[in-house]
């Protein structure tokens, strides 16, 4: 079963924009797809009367929630979008030419497949995703191509020169070995069928140091218009890759995202029936994960773990989205679809 | 200040008896552009700055200091350079040139006193992320362009007000005071510009008023300071003027630093940026959610600890300017029964705000201001002519003022494409914020004026709060932020800016929740963040309902605000810029510069950097020639004046005034 996660415009909604200092740079998406399963899942009916002035967590063990049945949907067999998608009315309000929409597509570690085993393989799985990704976007904002498309690969991280402790906390968990050139650049050839078709007018990468960029330079046909660049409060860029940059037009773009950014514990906990979860998955049956199950849990959602999917959830990737008018620098809308499989 | 239309200007009495028919004339000319320009949709955030100067005059061999009123042989001079004319720039209101080729020169215009300058970009700013960085060399370009038009003894510095105006020495060239204009013991007439309005617009306040303005500042008590202070520079034996009996009637204050003209007021120098909106909608809203920031970013940019020779016991500028031009009459003010005038007044002409003006269902009415006065007449003729009720009682409560200066020739025939009787009463309503219409006969837009902020001594720090507005507007717009407060917590606010320290040690109003609440959207039908007419889809569960107002609001420190607060409290003005920064793409250079600014902006609002009051205050202070009574002598204000321009030059690069600006410019 594919999952497709989603957060829908996140610019009006609350809670989720606001980083703290020294919380992760994934906490938006996290927060903004808790939030919006929230937004979309009715509220739970209390099962017994009485009680109303408890606000607590002691009153939640007389309620239920309803089936995740309700909220999301279905279109295929093997397709659930969480929440239920609904493509009908266009998210942005005026022409193409206003905006500047902006695509970062995460691939995320893993661990079906070894990214030193055949490159191929892993090149037409995500041309495949990065396709796919686009798709849902531009059916989202109605428009029919958009403007940079960044993609990140799991795993590398642009060196900074100088000791900057503030970004290792940023990485998020490492899942993955920096993986070989050979496999991206076959990635990026799928790309660039995407800006051939129109459909993307400048690509870009992330967190490419000089020898990487360097090299996607010389061996790539359409080349990357943008490296993006994570640099915290440390401004200091190392002198070759920002020679480079200038010298061959990449324009070098700061972002503070971490590239691991939907760990696979993550999912689990945002779609599982614990405590702020979906209920969506049923309790893993693997012992190691039990440790959520605490007080109260089993009686309070008993229909999601009878209904809950089961098995094994992999993130897959997740795309990022932003929509912003040129001439006023409003960002008028942003979001994250992120797509896991559940395989029993 | 624009406007300098030449004309016969009527005096006191005449200007009264005529100002009905120029309210009048005012709200039709209003009219006229709403109906042209309220549908006027999707222009450009553009946006400007304006820089006001001080021209001082150093004698380095006698170690003085004095304010130079040259501004017109300067302007001249600026008006008349080839070069600057070629790039587009020069002085509008003599003659401008043409744009040739790349960058506009920046523009200079003459400002109240005859020892100021203010300077403009030569073409308005855009919000292309490179154009930020462009802002503080346009800045240095200005001061450069300034000064190379001045004797060589000659500096443009931005500090607020002249440490030593009003001392009746140290202007030059040197006229006496206790002119007929502004009839002040302390400054002559010749402080003003001798453009016609403004000693007609000083005459007629002070005609108006029926004395002359009076500015009472709270001074310092030092150690060794007399106290009770009784200002020793007042004259009580003068006999010029009848005025001159308004400090024998009580006009100075005991433990106040007594001033008694506008120029003391008007001779102060702001930072002020101007955006354009995408629509009237748009403006109305950055109006209202920009004015609770007022009192923060004054307070923030407070650079005024000396008047007049004295150290003051407050650290900004804004009620002194407001004083300075307080033409409300005994009954406006409430000292005698209402007889003649139609109503009281609570504030001066120049004052925080008393209106919002959005349409936005987020403003609730316990919001407004409850003492606010209107013309009801003027408000009903808004109305009729098509005007919402929101924005007919904003204008209807502007012009409950008279015109101060009126030219006679401007009363022959209503001309329906001008805006000048409009601009009369509109551009003499100097609140912090100002919501402006488009002007005739161009393409602008509807444009909102940020007005509160104190000028500081680099163009770094200018640059750096200019830039920071435009960053907060545009989080304001992208998140759909809502800092709405009750309008009387904000004129409270104000004055709680004017604290010795505010910034560190005193605790403003400020709402608690200003993330929008999320409503339950289908994954593509989210609206705008701006669209408050968007129709809203019903939301999945009933939208909490309205608590009391009181619980909206709490009292927070600048840096709360500012910085955010632990544990996810209030997010904090700087992380809400820096998650729009991340939400947009920016190159790393202009990033790093951006770091810089915003760095400056944290550390002056948690204390690790001072501001330009704190460091003046304690530079006074620790001088040797100080004596611990609140005197700032010429010789300390030369030394003063002369550190100001070396951390104009150096930015602190040289390891001075690092309390003040910190290690910000070399993070780079």
């Amino acid at each position: 079963m594919k999952l497709i996660l989603s957060t829908s415009n996140i610019m009006g909604a609350g809670a989720s924009i606001y980083r703290p200092n020294k919380s992760k740079s994934n906490t938006e998406i996290v927060s903004s797809l808790r939030s919006n399963f929230e937004a979309h899942s009715p509220p739970p009916t209390p099962t017994i009367n009485g009680n109303p002035i408890t606000t607590n967590g002691d009153s939640s063990k007389s309620q239920s929630k309803p089936s995740y049945k309700s909220w999301t949907r279905q279109p295929t067999p093997t397709t659930l979008e969480i929440p239920a998608l609904d493509f009908t009315v266009s998210a942005l309000q005026e022409e193409r030419e206003q905006y500047d929409i902006t695509l970062k597509l995460f691939y995320l570690p893993s661990s079906t497949t070894s990214s030193s085993s055949g490159a191929s393989p892993t090149a037409a799985r995500r041309g495949a995703q990065t396709r796919e990704a686009l798709d849902l976007v531009l059916r989202t904002l109605h428009m029919p191509s958009v403007d940079l498309l960044i993609v990140s690969f799991p795993g590398i991280y642009f060196d900074e020169e100088e000791d900057c402790p503030d970004k290792l906390s940023t990485r998020g968990p490492v899942e993955a070995e920096p993986e070989g050139l050979e496999s991206q650049i076959e990635t990026w050839k799928t790309l660039e069928k995407l800006y051939e078709e129109g459909l993307v007018k400048k690509l870009g990468v992330a967190e490419l140091g000089h020898e990487r960029l360097k090299a996607f330079l010389e061996r790539t046909g359409v080349k990357p218009s943008v490296d993006q660049i994570n640099l915290r409060d440390c401004c200091s860029v190392p002198k070759d890759l920002m020679a480079l940059a200038k010298s061959k037009g990449v324009e070098l773009l700061v972002h503070n995202d971490c590239s691991n950014i939907l760990p696979r514990g993550t999912v689990r906990e945002l779609l599982g029936c614990g405590e702020g979860g979906a209920g969506v998955l049923a309790q893993a049956t693997k012992t190691g994960d039990k440790r959520k199950s605490l007080h109260g849990e089993e009686g309070k959602n008993g229909s999601a773990q009878e209904e809950g999917l089961r098995g094994e959830v992999q993130p897959l990737w997740v795309v990022k989205y932003t929509a912003v008018v040129k001439n006023r620098g409003v960002v008028e809308n942003k979001g994250y679809f992120a797509v896991a499989e559940v395989t029993a | 200040m624009g406007l300098l239309a030449v004309g016969t200007p009527l005096e006191w009495p005449e200007a009264k008896k005529v100002a009905g028919h120029v309210r009048e004339w005012g709200i039709e000319q209003l009219l006229a552009i709403w109906r042209r320009a309220k549908g006027k949709e999707r222009d450009a955030l553009l946006w400007g700055d304006e820089i006001e100067y001080l021209v001082v005059a150093f004698d380095d061999e006698k170690r003085e200091v004095k304010l130079s009123l040259r501004q017109a042989d300067i302007l001249t001079a600026l008006a008349n350079d080839a070069d600057l004319l070629k790039q587009g720039g020069g002085v509008p209101d003599l003659q401008r040139g043409h744009k040739k080729t790349g960058k506009t020169a920046p523009t200079f215009h003459p400002e109240f006193g005859r020892f100021m300058l203010e300077a403009t970009p030569g073409a308005p700013w855009g919000i292309g992320f490179k154009d930020l960085l462009d802002v503080e060399h346009d800045m240095k370009w200005r001061r450069q362009i300034a000064n190379d038009h001045m004797y060589a003894s000659e500096y443009p510095i931005t500090m607020t007000t002249f440490p030593l105006l009003g001392d009746r020495k140290s202007i030059t060239p040197w006229y006496a005071p206790s002119g007929p204009k502004l009839r002040s013991q302390f400054v002559p007439d010749e402080i003003a510009n001798p453009h016609i309005r403004f000693p007609t617009l000083a005459a007629n306040i002070r005609a108006r008023r029926g004395r002359k303005v009076e500015l009472n500042v709270p001074a310092f008590h030092d150690e060794k300071t007399p106290w009770p202070f009784k200002d020793p520079t007042v004259d009580y034996d003068m006999h010029n003027w009848p005025e001159d009996d308004d400090v024998r009637n009580g006009a100075a204050k005991e433990n106040h630093i007594y001033m008694d003209a506008m120029a003391f007021g008007m001779g102060s120098c702001c930072l002020q940026i101007t955006f354009q909106a995408k629509n009237i909608e748009e403006g109305r809203k950055m109006y209202d959610q920009l004015s609770p920031l007022g009192p923060i970013l004054l307070a923030l940019t407070a650079a005024t600890p000396i008047y007049k020779g004295f150290l003051a016991d407050t650290d900004v500028r804004w009620n002194q300017i407001s004083r300075a031009v307080d033409d409300r009459t005994p009954e406006e003010l409430g000292e005698a029964p209402l007889k003649t005038d139609r109503w009281r007044i609570p504030k001066s002409r120049y004052a925080s705000n008393s209106t919002y003006i959005s349409q936005d269902p987020r403003l609730r009415r316990e919001y407004l201001d409850p003492d606010l006065v209107v013309d009801e007449e003027l408000k009903q003729r808004l109305l009729d002519g098509g005007m919402d009720d929101m924005l007919a009682t904003h204008v209807a409560h502007l012009f409950i003022r008279d015109p101060i200066v009126v030219f006679a020739e401007d009363l022959e025939k209503l001309d329906l494409d001008k805006t000048d009787h409009f601009e009369n009463l509109q551009s003499t309503n100097w609140q912090h914020m100002r919501f402006k219409p488009p002007p005739a006969g161009n393409d602008t837009g509807w444009r909102v004026e940020v007005r509160p902020m104190e000028i500081q001594i680099t163009d770094f720090e200018n640059a750096a709060f200019a830039v920071f507005v435009v960053l907060i507007t545009r989080a304001i717009l992208s998140f759909d932020l809502n800092f709405y407060l009750p309008i009387p917590r904000t004129t409270e606010n104000m004055e709680t800016a004017h604290r010795r320290d505010a910034v560190l040690n005193d605790k403003f109003y400020f709402r608690k929740d200003v993330l929008p609440k999320r409503s339950a959207k289908t994954n593509g039908a989210s609206g705008p963040p701006s669209g408050a007419s968007t129709p809203q889809l019903a939301p999945s569960r009933p939208a909490s309902p309205f608590g009391p107002v009181e619980d909206e609001y709490e009292l927070m420190s600048v840096d709360e605000i500012i910085n955010g607060k632990p544990e996810g409290g209030f997010p904090g003005l700087i992380p809400l810029v820096e998650s729009y920064l991340d939400s947009v793409n920016v190159d790393v250079e202009t990033r790093c510069e951006l770091a810089q600014y915003l760095a400056l902006i944290r550390g002056r609002a948690n204390g690790t950097l001072w501001t330009a009051a704190k460091w003046m205050r304690h530079f006074v202070r620790g001088h040797e020639a100080y004596g611990r009574d609140s005197v700032v002598g010429a010789g300390v204000v030369y030394d003063l004046v002369k550190a100001v321009e070396r951390i104009t030059v150096n930015e602190g690069r040289d390891g001075f005034a690092k309390e003040m600006l910190g290690e910000c410019r070399e993070q780079g």
